[in-house]
């Protein structure tokens, strides 16, 4: 045996998944059963149709194309470069090859016989989900479980960064409450209950005049041990209090505290001189204030938005937020939830500004003050769905006022809207480039002008009109008279159920960006075969998902569902025939938007355009994996909406 | 050891020898085609250029079957110096391997690896020389096994069978110059195994060359 090859072969393939999940053994004895191949351009390695070979392959260096002989010709299904790992179907199901392995540059490939491979897949549960997830090349073909690929992906991640570390990271300082709540061991349970509702806490510390601590009684105890068990309340406090008690100097690093916390199960440490107990309790740390600490809790910044209208404060804690989406998407959590919770931070600031404007305008005419209005979101906002503080897009209606306080009432709302803007700049939203803002006095008006541009866009959709649906037809109201935006909902939805040709052309619009094959090298690879160094993620996947879901839930009746993952949830249950294809949809705009918001959040930029090389190989066909239900959900709204035959 | 005996003119056959000299006996058929030969790509680390004073340090090598790079078959071997016993190790410098063959061990070892196949090395006839002068205490006058250069080759392919020195400047015929051409990435040079393997990697793509220019056979391809 020669160590010297076996490491060469081995150093190459550990770069790439899944040989990188493999521990060193494992890998040297995959390495030492490689046989290494050359092809030219224009040979074939395996064919359509073909028995599958006792090999899978990964590409040393070149480029292959994986190719599907449909009726009469033959389409790219993907393409191969350096570490790519394909022909998998030999490993995974043992059937002909569905596609063919075409040479398109002089290539070096490593054939992995299926054999060694296959007793990995048994006890290597990372490597079984890389295969199960689809990250091989030419695995697409089937639709694939995008979640599967999700999981995959948060379960492949940990191994490089422990994000769990991240908190430890934040040097901020810890506070804690020094005013500790403290009771002695003979007061009843009664009592020390007393104290702590009327200091509205969660725990007392049991000790005697020395404040030495003998034990603690919280919320749970009283729960568990008092209430559940039916003890008489005059019970002394110390027959319920948990003792002994863990204590630790106040001084001593946040580390060292949250980590005695997390290790000892406690929602509670006593801090202490000495950080023993044989001396002066002098703080409490709650769990809450480890989470207070960390900024990371969405409860606490809301509570902090809604008490100021100072705008450096509130930008600061939008930037807090920021942080905090940005743990969460690198943990994983539900797009539903992160996304929810952001949208309200988003919509508290809203209302916030309301307040400030409404504040700045305390001298205008009373009468004006009174008529009801209400501020919109349009847009990703609109849609709940704004994770970065990309373009406000946003919108002011008011009730209709007579002739001859038009004026009047226009000037006052414009006031309004503009410094309603004005504080959303301040907390860090970009303006929007189409000045679609309640700064714009177009975009500000009464209820009958409303309810006249609408009609005027689903009667006559012209191409400026169908780009205006597509934005306005996502409004959310947020602030003011939320009954005035239901009323619009409602005269939209009646007009499009009096013109359904209106959906037609709505359809057209969504079918206007296909998305692309998937990536080669640097480049994003057109189905054309045409080659772009940047992917725009908004306008090429997250824009055509989210057009089809608005023109689906239109065509439905469907109104009040804006988020585009909800409105696909949504049409899983109406069109049960296809419900995978829309719980894939639903799921491939998270994983979008997931993407995109860790790409802004890395780069601080708006994070829409992806440069291929900064994906790594799993980000690269996890992206890739959610281009399908995009391209099957274009295909059945150009049958469904009969395209072929609709002519502007 | 009683296998070095400079007194003896005619040596008798090891049993290895005889075994690899009986393998060997029955030529490879010229129609055979290059798909079907198995070649033993290989190269040998010495203490110098000198086939008269200087010996084996290292032995790499690697096999090619059905074209393709068998790295299963990958093989290091470290003879031990012919004088050792003499302080060689620290002459020297060299650190004495915990799988340090003896010369007969060596001898058996490669041979028996060899088998009937086809060789392969750059620069072969340095190689074969050393590999000869290793085994011939053992009774092997000469390799029998075909050979091809890889320089040579090299130089046929792009040439022409026919190309004089005239033609070709041999310093583009180096390991790292063909390496450097056929776009092969030089990882791990000077080792006997590096060696082998990256030889190996050129001899593949020479064969593909050489498939364009009709080259299909064993007999084609021996010339």
């Amino acid at each position: 045996m020669s160590n010297v090859i076996v490491h060469r072969v081995a150093e190459f393939l550990k770069r790439f998944p899944p040989f990188s999940f493999l521990s060193k053994e494992v890998l040297e004895k995959v390495a030492a059963s490689v046989q290494v191949r050359y092809l030219e351009k224009g040979d074939i390695l395996f064919r359509q149709g073909q028995p599958a070979e006792p090999h899978f392959y990964i590409l040393k260096e070149g480029a292959i194309v994986l190719t599907e002989s449909l009726q009469n010709h033959e389409e790219i299904r993907d393409q191969c470069d350096e570490g790519d790992v394909f022909g998998v179907l030999a490993l995974l199901g043992k059937r002909p090859y569905v596609l063919s392995a075409k040479v398109d540059e002089n290539s070096l490939v490593y054939a992995i016989p299926v054999a060694i491979f296959e007793e990995i897949l048994e006890h290597n549960s990372r490597v079984a989900l890389y295969f199960a997830a689809g990250f091989a090349s030419g695995q697409v073909v089937i639709r694939q479980d995008l979640s599967e690929g999700q999981k995959a992906r948060g379960a492949f991640k940990n191994e490089s960064r422990d994000h769990s570390l991240m908190i430890f990271s934040d040097k901020s300082e810890i506070k804690f409450s020094e005013k500790v709540l403290t009771c002695s061991p003979e007061q009843s349970i009664q009592q020390a209950a007393a104290l702590m509702a009327e200091k509205q806490v969660s725990s007392i510390v049991v000790c005697r005049e020395d404040l030495k601590p003998l034990g603690i009684i919280t919320d749970k105890d009283l729960r568990s041990k008092v209430v559940a068990k039916g003890i008489p309340l005059e019970t002394p406090s110390s027959e319920i209090m948990s003792a002994p008690v863990l204590t630790m100097r106040k001084d001593a690093s946040f580390s060292d505290l949250y980590l005695t916390m997390i290790k000892n199960r406690l929602h509670h440490l006593i801090l202490t001189e000495d950080g023993t107990d044989q001396s002066q309790v002098c703080g409490i740390l709650s769990d809450h204030d480890v989470l207070l600490s960390m900024g990371n809790s969405p409860a606490v910044l809301i509570h902090g938005l809604m008490n100021t209208l100072d705008l450096k404060e509130m930008r600061l804690i939008r930037d807090q937020a920021e942080q905090m989406l940005g743990y969460y998407l690198e943990n994983e959590l539900t797009m539903d939830f992160v996304a929810s919770v952001m949208t309200e931070v988003n919509d508290i600031i809203i209302k916030q500004a309301l307040r400030i404007a409404e504040n700045s305008l305390s001298d205008e005419d009373p009468a004006l003050k009174k008529i009801p209005f209400c501020f919109l979101s349009l847009g990703s906002e609109g849609r709940e769905e704004q994770l970065l503080r990309t373009d406000q897009d946003n919108a002011l209606v008011y009730e209709d006022v007579p002739e001859a306080l038009a004026e009047q009432a226009h000037a006052y709302f414009l006031k309004l809207g503009t410094a309603m803007v004005e504080v959303l700049l301040a907390c860090g939203f970009a303006s929007c480039p189409g000045d679609i803002m309640a700064s714009n006095p177009k975009w500000v008006q009464p209820m009958s002008k409303w309810k006249g541009y609408f009609s005027e866009w689903i009667i006559r959709p012209t191409e400026e009109a169908i780009l205006s649906a597509t934005i306005f037809f996502d409004f959310r109201p947020i602030a003011g008279n939320l009954g005035l935006g239901e009323t619009l909902s409602l005269h939209i939805y009646e007009e499009i159920q009096k013109k359904k040709i209106f959906l037609n052309f709505l359809a057209k619009n969504a079918l206007m960006n296909p998305p692309p094959l998937g990536f080669f090298k640097g480049f994003v690879v057109e189905k054309s075969g045409e080659h772009e160094n940047e992917f725009d993620i908004k306008s090429r996947a997250m824009m055509p998902l989210a057009d089809l879901a608005r023109l689906l839930v239109l065509s439905h009746g469907v109104i009040g569902v804006n988020n585009t993952f909800k409105r696909f949830d949504r049409l899983a249950e109406l069109e049960p025939n296809y419900e995978a294809l829309f719980k894939q949809a639903a799921k491939a705009y998270e994983i979008l938007m997931r993407t995109r918001a860790l790409e802004g959040l890395g780069n601080e930029s708006s994070g829409r355009f992806i440069k291929p090389e900064s994906l790594g190989k799993l980000e690269r066909q996890l992206l890739k994996n959610t281009f399908s239900p995009i391209t099957e959900l274009q295909s059945i709204v150009k049958v469904r909406f009969q395209l072929d035959y609709f002519q502007q | 050891m009683s296998w070095w005996n400079f007194g003896r003119k005619k040596i008798d056959h090891a049993d290895f020898v005889d075994a690899f000299l009986l393998k060997n006996q029955k030529p490879i058929p010229a129609i055979r085609s290059i798909a079907q030969l198995e070649f033993t790509v290989f190269d040998t680390e010495t203490t110098g250029l000198s086939t008269k004073d200087d010996y084996i340090l290292s032995f790499g090598a690697i096999k090619i079957r059905n074209q393709a790079i068998q790295i299963e078959t990958a093989l290091e071997l470290y003879p031990n110096s012919p004088n050792s016993g003499q302080n060689t190790a620290a002459i020297h410098g060299l650190i004495q391997r915990e799988n340090q063959l003896s010369i007969r061990q060596f001898a058996e070892q490669s041979l028996s690896y060899f088998g009937n196949s086809v060789l392969v090395a750059h620069h072969i006839g340095f190689d074969t020389e050393m590999m000869q002068k290793a085994c011939k205490p053992f009774g092997l006058e000469r390799l029998p096994n075909p050979m091809i250069d890889t320089m040579s080759f090299a130089i046929r392919l792009e040439h022409g069978p026919h190309a004089d020195r005239s033609q070709y400047n041999p310093e583009h015929y180096g390991l790292d110059e063909l390496c450097a051409r056929y776009n092969i990435i030089t990882e791990d040079r000077h080792t006997a195994a590096g060696d082998a393997f990256l030889t190996a990697q050129l001899f593949l793509k020479l064969l593909k060359l050489a498939a364009a220019k009709g080259i299909q056979n064993f007999g084609q391809l021996i010339r």
